[in-house]
């Protein structure tokens, strides 16, 4: 599908591109390797050079440091991977559906159920807060997960992104032939709408996978018992003291709470990668 | 081609597929929400706020933070601060998927690209701002020592106490943090638009360039519609940055509103009510902009929806009568 | 991707399964053994350590009780708003007793949330005689002590603070290294600034800093005012404070320092003695030694030798770094800086048992104690890191000589100064104000606004976030 370009014109088009590519490439891997250098070096080292591309030697020091301090990497990794997943598929499963009965159906309410979503997209979220914690307290959800991933079922922005996404890639006579095949509506959604939506869902879930691993503020309001504590919430207790920060062992605490978002997203991204995909979908 | 029918008269599974949403949306968003509404109506501060009445005057919290100094400035910051990384943000995030989808122009490890432009993204927004900290100090630092040892100048430059640079390198920040999200969200938009079109376009020898402004943009508007809107959202509610970077220093030059919201409701006397009001300020401002927003980019967007469901309609009686299964990808 | 998405909702099934079973169902407040359990809610996990050792040492208590401590660090602020829902809710979950530290220990002893400490007489503890007994510093008293005039918290250091020098910048500068005439240039004692800066003079025609950045004076200078921040509910800036304006703006302008940030990079190069150029010392308590300029002084270097768990072995080598040539000497102005405290739920079923392990921490003066242990670097075993307590009776028979500070014993400078600490003017306010505050001065010495302006928009963003004219 070449279409034939003047030479010259490419070949510096094509230098500017790699140049600017490549630049961006470093600001965004330059953190990654700052965290892993700097998981390998003292708290004093880093407290005088935080940025350093040189290596220390006390990644073991660090490990242990993060070992001792009630810092339990399988613990950890089960319960943020279970608020995790299980916010991230609420999030994805009925965000789409909720967006389906906004394109595909033709509802008295749907305009106004629409603004709803987006009005409540647009309140800040640091004072609601406090009526969100204070109604786990009164309902007794404390030291649970579910106020941790329940309430991504009903995630606005998500909705609105699948919405955007819908619009003008569904195709409605696909549903009609379905239809016409004896198919219920929710094995329409399940079977024929899902498929499509992979690119989108794949994007939403990078995005809310990545929100809820790390989120912090609600974990360290409603769970007060240990073995319930997500990664970042260990991580953060590293941090506890800022007069006697360890400072490697936060940075070797980060580098372990990134890995599983890393893998995750490695996986997913194969969705955002291949654009064929899409096309390639049958139902 | 694409098409898309008027609604089906199925329309009780419209309401039956949003059923979920709602019931969450009751419980974990609406209540909090009210709940925080009727606190600007109120006196209630102070950390033991259970015993709180109606203000006799109820608009009176949102009168004196119109007239607080800190909320008008921190206000100023927050546009400021948005438009600074916005209009980076997006361009070179367009940028970015026009070269990425291209289909004229292959750009070789662009998937390798595409990933690892979003990874500022996955850190957690505490350690990016204690990276630029130490990046930025003074008197020693890694920006100074470059400054210093190239001879841009003389010596180190203290970045946190002048309001102009800190601000910038919060834009900075954001705009670093973001633009991989947007081109993301741009390139699932572009992989959503049928590679039809962009066959008949090449037939008619269009180019790049061309192919982009004439056949992408006008496709991707409404997930455009989006990235604007959950950016202006976003920006305007700008929070983590500001706040854990320079805790809205030097001088209120990278205070924001949420930043200001928060110290208000959380970090001093617990003026709860006086935060509630400023929040939902902000809301209505940040409402108000997006209604603009979609009043611009919904009307050329209706039109054509109308167009096509008339269209659609003809093809689906065409259909119905050939009896094709139709499969247009 | 169907097989994915099965994959999945079977884990979101498996998800709120186990969080089905996380949800907090009416349990006891015992273990499965029968043994009753103490919530202690703190920041760090100094405190658990302690009790583990209190549990170590009291087999009969631990036979009965279990502690379970919930940690939440104080630096993504999350801890007082949690804390704070956590009494309020109240319950089997909520906290026995918990730990507050300085930057906010006023709220939870004199102000909003001071109801819910218990008074520790009501905990068993005979407090007037034990305080007494142990020669607890008077302003960690004074900050424990409630509105109606019972202690309610007590600390187990005492974080008096000293001025800590570099040994080789005073020699050079001053001809001696002897803390006694350090301590007279700087005019140690003497509730004023101008040997201070008569000294600084002195330094810079050597070559020298006397301090790193103005941070290092502040807290020195808060101590020294009449009163705190806030007075008849209104904003008030003491004298004493608003001078540290003039002072920052001398210690820039003619150069005395390096105009450093504490905590940030170039603080801590000077603890190296790499900055710009050397500095004399620093304005801090005994943690501030140990935890802070021991750790950065630079001479620690691997010896690229690792031990059988494949750790890098660290050697001293003080041919290199600043390690044993620092000492204490009497700052011109008496302060304190940090320090946690410890105080019991009023609502606690236990308060018998809480107060056996907070008198154990707090007030037990004998060898057995927590303090002896903490003083002494034992509490871990031999060898650990020496601090200054709270009691003055424990720091009489302890013994605070460190190699660091050249074999000087530094407790005979911090017992002095733990008495010179004032805990009369604090206000509940005080983190958010003195960043505010400090805020302000920066911009000014930087010249970016006029003293008034300064002192105008600090008051202007005072009266907008907390209310206060």
């Amino acid at each position: 599908m070449a279409v034939v370009n003047k030479k010259a014109s490419s070949y510096a088009f094509k230098i500017f591109a790699y140049a600017f590519c490549i630049l961006l490439t470093v600001l965004s891997l330059f953190p990654f390797v700052i965290m892993i250098v700097n998981a390998t070096r003292n708290t004093a080292e880093i407290q005088s050079h935080a940025v350093s591309f040189i290596p220390g030697h006390n990644f073991r020091t660090n490990w242990n440091i993060l070992m001792g301090r009630g810092f339990n990497p399988l613990d950890g990794f089960k319960n943020s991977l279970i608020v995790s997943v299980g916010s991230t598929a609420c999030n994805i499963y009925f965000s789409t559906m909720t967006a389906f009965a906004l394109v595909a159906y033709d509802w008295k309410l749907r305009k106004p159920f629409f603004t709803v979503i987006m009005a409540v997209l647009m309140i800040p979220a640091q004072v609601t807060s406090i009526g969100f914690y204070s109604l786990m307290y009164k309902i007794g959800w404390v030291n649970s997960f579910l106020p941790l991933i329940l309430p991504s079922i009903a995630a606005p922005t998500t909705v609105f992104f699948m919405r955007q996404y819908m619009i003008p890639s569904l195709p409605m006579e696909i549903l009609q032939s379905a239809r016409i095949d004896g198919a219920g509506e929710f094995r329409i959604f399940n079977q024929i709408v899902l498929p499509m939506m992979k690119p989108a869902m794949a994007t939403q879930a990078i995005f809310s996978f990545v929100t809820s691993w790390n989120q912090l503020f609600m974990p360290q309001i409603l769970i007060t018992r240990p073995e319930l504590r997500t990664m970042p919430m260990m991580v953060s207790l590293l941090n506890g003291d800022a007069y006697k920060t360890e400072y490697g062992s936060v940075y070797l605490g980060l580098l372990l709470t990134v890995v599983p978002i890393l893998i995750a997203y490695f996986l997913l991204s194969k969705y955002i990668i291949e654009g064929v995909a899409l096309g390639g979908v049958k139902g | 081609m694409k098409t898309k029918l008027k609604g089906i008269s199925y329309s009780k599974y419209g309401y039956l597929f949003s059923i979920p949403f709602v019931v969450a949306f009751l419980i974990f968003t609406l209540y909090p929400t009210i709940y925080t509404a009727t606190l600007g109506f109120t006196d209630c501060r102070g950390v033991l706020n259970d015993d709180y009445h109606f203000l006799e005057h109820p608009f009176e919290n949102f009168k004196e933070i119109l007239k607080n100094d800190s909320f008008r400035v921190s206000l100023k910051n927050t546009i400021v601060i948005w438009i600074a990384n916005f209009i980076p943000q997006i361009s070179i995030a367009l940028l970015l998927t026009a070269w990425f989808t291209s289909h004229s122009n292959e750009i070789r490890g662009k998937g390798f690209f595409k990933v690892v432009f979003y990874m500022p993204n996955i850190i957690t927004a505490a350690t990016v701002a204690i990276l630029f900290h130490s990046l930025f100090n003074y008197p020693v630092g890694p920006v100074n020592d470059i400054l210093v040892s190239t001879g841009l100048r003389d010596s180190s430059y203290y970045f946190f106490t002048s309001k102009t640079a800190s601000r910038l390198i919060v834009a900075f920040i954001q705009f670093w943090t973001w633009y991989g999200n947007t081109m993301i969200v741009l390139i699932s938009g572009v992989l959503g638009i049928s590679p039809d079109i962009y066959e008949a376009a090449e037939i008619d020898g269009a180019n790049g360039v061309q192919t982009f402004f004439r056949i992408t943009i006008p496709n991707l508007k409404t997930v455009l519609l989006y990235t604007l809107i959950t950016s202006l959202v976003g920006g305007l509610n700008m929070f983590d940055i500001p706040f854990l970077f320079l805790s809205g220093g030097p001088d209120r030059a990278t205070l924001t509103t949420s930043v200001f919201i928060y110290n208000l409701a959380f970090s001093g006397n617990y003026i709860y009510n006086r935060a509630a009001a400023a929040s939902m300020i902000m809301w209505l401002l940040i409402a108000f902009f997006s209604a603009i927003l979609f009043y611009i980019m919904r009307d050329k967007d209706q039109i054509k929806i109308d167009k096509e469901i008339k269209r659609a309609k003809k093809e689906a009686k065409r259909a119905a009568k050939g009896g094709v299964n139709q499969w247009q990808w | 991707m169907k097989k994915a998405l099965s994959v999945i909702s079977a884990i979101a099934l498996l998800a709120s399964s186990v969080a089905a079973t996380g949800c907090s169902k009416k349990e006891e407040a015992t273990t499965k053994d029968g043994k009753t359990i103490i919530n202690l809610w703190t920041f760090t996990d100094e405190v658990p350590g302690m009790v583990k050792k209190f549990m170590a040492t009291h087999p009969d208590f631990a036979a009965k009780y279990e502690v379970k401590e919930t940690i939440i660090p104080t630096t993504d602020g999350n801890y007082q708003p949690a804390l704070n829902k956590a009494l309020q809710a109240g319950g089997k979950d909520a906290p026995d007793f918990y730990c507050a530290e300085a930057a906010f220990v006023l709220k939870y002893t004199q102000g909003d949330m001071s109801s819910y400490a218990a008074p520790y007489k009501d905990l068993g503890i005979d407090v007037d005689n034990e305080i007494k007994a142990a020669d607890i510093a008077k302003y960690s008293v004074d900050i424990g002590t409630n509105p109606n005039g019972d202690v309610v918290g007590l600390g187990y250091q005492a974080t008096g603070g000293a001025f800590i020098y570099r040994r080789s910048v005073a020699k050079a500068a001053f001809g001696s290294d002897d803390p006694a005439t350090v301590s007279a240039k700087i005019g140690g004692g003497s509730g004023s600034w101008d040997k201070f800066f008569e000294a600084a003079e002195e330094l810079k025609k050597k070559g020298y800093g006397i301090v790193s950045g103005d941070g290092d004076i502040w807290h020195a200078v808060e101590n020294s005012s009449e009163k705190g921040w806030i007075v008849d509910d209104k904003l008030y800036i003491d004298p004493k404070r608003e001078e540290f304006l003039d002072l920052s703006k001398k210690l820039k302008d003619n150069n005395y320092h390096n105009d450093t940030e504490d905590w940030q990079d170039a603080w801590f190069a000077d603890m190296k003695g790499e900055g710009d150029k050397e500095v004399l010392g620093f304005f801090g308590p005994a943690w501030l030694i140990n935890y802070t300029i021991a750790k950065n002084c630079g001479s620690w270097v691997d010896t690229g030798e690792k031990d059988e768990n494949g750790e890098a072995i660290q050697e001293l080598d003080t041919s290199i770094g600043t390690w044993g040539d620092w000492a204490v000497c009497e700052p011109p102005i008496g302060f304190f800086w940090g320090g946690t405290w410890l105080i019991a739920n009023k609502d606690s079923t236990k308060k018998e048992a809480v107060g056996q392990i907070i008198d154990w921490i707090t007030l037990d003066c004998t060898k057995d104690g927590l303090q002896y242990m903490w003083a002494n670097g034992t509490l871990n075993g031999e060898g650990g890191t020496k601090d200054s307590v709270a009691s003055g009776t424990v720091m009489a028979m302890s013994d605070g000589s460190l190699d660091f500070l050249g074999g000087q014993n530094m407790f005979d400078v911090f017992v002095p100064a733990n008495q010179y600490a004032n805990g009369k003017n604090l206000t509940q306010h005080d983190e958010k104000i003195n960043q505010k505050w400090r805020g302000q001065v920066r911009q000014y010495t930087a010249g970016n606004k006029s003293r008034e302006d300064a002192i105008k928009d600090f008051k202007q963003e005072v009266a907008d976030e907390l209310d206060i004219h």
